[in-house]
């Protein structure tokens, strides 16, 4: 800045800065407005994939054409909240066979949102699969690790926490090694699980 | 003479003047990513790309931009470039960005980023200054790279979530913690600071 006028000191950089705004909002509306679509189906092929994994139905993972398949033969959407199905259906030979639902609870860092899988009487649990998460990696983030989750099948709760890997009975739930708080939230969270989808059924008009 | 400044440039970010331990920047990402090689590596590529390309477009512009605004400009361009990693990221790594969650988004107050565009982008030339934001961002990620590879490995026994040390290994739940990131920096800027830049130092003389 040579000269310090009124031009340069106040008009000047607010021009620029305008200038500048415009220029790089136009740059990344563009990216984000390229990607918008390909973030949208990475959502909605990964709730897909965490309903079929709850409830116990395998899927050709990598393959969006495969698991949309089988999705729409064993999976209804039912009712909407916060812009997601409220619950879902889970259909053998078109009839209904079991339920999911979502079931969030407070973890230790934060918010722990899983898609619980239940057979028909809501007792049985097929699965689990967390799809929210902020757990300490390497402790309580384990629970998203297959042996964790695994567990879940074919267990009625209410649970109870044992040491890791002495779990046996279908009330029994192992716990992680050194993420105390991860494993009793987790816990909380599952055995309010069978509440939480009665009433989501009920209130939107289902029955089971 | 030219060629001598281009390679300092180049080689000072990645020794004796490295942003984490020479002149202590990103440490709040040095220690909240760190726990994981795979997560690590992602954040460090997405600082690598935001240091470079906005050191590069600030000195690009550096001559229009008015010096009572020179932060805020500073702070769009590289706004928006920590943007692009977070859009790109959700677009084609969904699993790692959800992993990652709000760190890519605080790539902008990685410390690094705008003390590079502020000391030497504004001063230099654009080749230069790509070529200093580049190595910046290298110096930042192989020091990140090294801290994330003994806190996974000691602390859950594995490297990029492959299972490395047998079962007889116990493993140190306190390295994958956040004191466990203050231990193993400090003992890396310790040992660096301590044995290997003194005696380069002593060297040179």
């Amino acid at each position: 800045m040579k000269k310090e006028g009124t031009f340069a000191l106040r008009i000047y950089p607010v021009l620029f800065m305008a200038l500048l705004t415009v220029l790089f909002i136009t740059v990344v509306s563009g990216i984000y407005l390229s990607t918008k679509d390909l973030v949208e189906m990475n959502e909605t092929l990964s709730r897909k994939k965490a309903v079929l994994y709850a409830a116990g139905i395998d899927f050709p993972d990598g393959n969006p054409e495969g698991i949309q398949e089988i999705y729409t033969n064993r999976v209804r959407e039912i009712g909407t909240a916060d812009g997601r199905p409220a619950y879902f259906e889970i259909l053998t030979d078109g009839s209904v066979s079991g339920y999911a639902a979502y079931v969030s609870g407070a973890g230790l860092w934060g918010q722990i949102v899983a898609i619980f899988g239940f057979g028909k009487d809501l007792k049985q649990f097929t699965g689990v699969e967390f799809i929210e998460q902020n757990e300490t990696p390497g402790l309580g983030a384990r629970i998203t690790e297959p042996w964790f989750k695994e567990q879940f099948r074919g267990k009625t709760g209410p649970f109870t926490l044992v040491d890791e890997g002495t779990a046996t009975g279908p009330g029994q739930l192992d716990a992680i090694t050194g993420a105390t708080r991860t494993s009793t939230a987790i816990l909380r969270i599952s055995n309010k699980a069978p509440e939480v989808a009665e009433e989501v059924i009920a209130s939107n008009g289902g029955e089971h | 003479m030219v060629k001598g400044k281009l390679k300092k440039t180049f080689t000072d970010p990645l020794g004796k003047n490295n942003p984490v331990f020479a002149q202590i920047l990103g440490i709040c990402s040095t220690l909240a990513v760190t726990n994981k090689l795979e997560n690590t590596v992602v954040m460090t590529l997405g600082v690598v790309f935001t240091t470079t390309l906005s050191s590069f477009v600030i000195s690009l512009i550096r001559k229009w931009i008015p010096s009572r605004v020179r932060m805020m400009a500073e702070t769009l361009i590289i706004a928006s470039f920590v943007i692009i990693v977070d859009i790109t990221l959700r677009a084609y790594m969904p699993d790692i960005w959800k992993q990652l969650g709000p760190y890519v988004g605080l790539i902008i107050t990685n410390c690094i980023i705008m003390g590079r565009a502020e000391a030497f982008a504004l001063n230099n030339t654009p080749g230069l200054s790509l070529i200093d934001g580049l190595a910046s961002g290298i110096g930042y990620s192989y020091v990140l790279i090294i801290v994330a590879i003994f806190r996974e490995l000691l602390g859950t026994g594995s490297l990029w979530g492959i299972k490395i040390l047998g079962s007889w290994w116990t493993n140190w739940s306190i390295m994958i913690m956040p004191p466990g990131a203050f231990f193993m920096l400090a003992i890396f800027i310790w040992i660096v600071k301590g044995a290997i830049i003194p005696e380069k130092e002593e060297a040179k003389k």
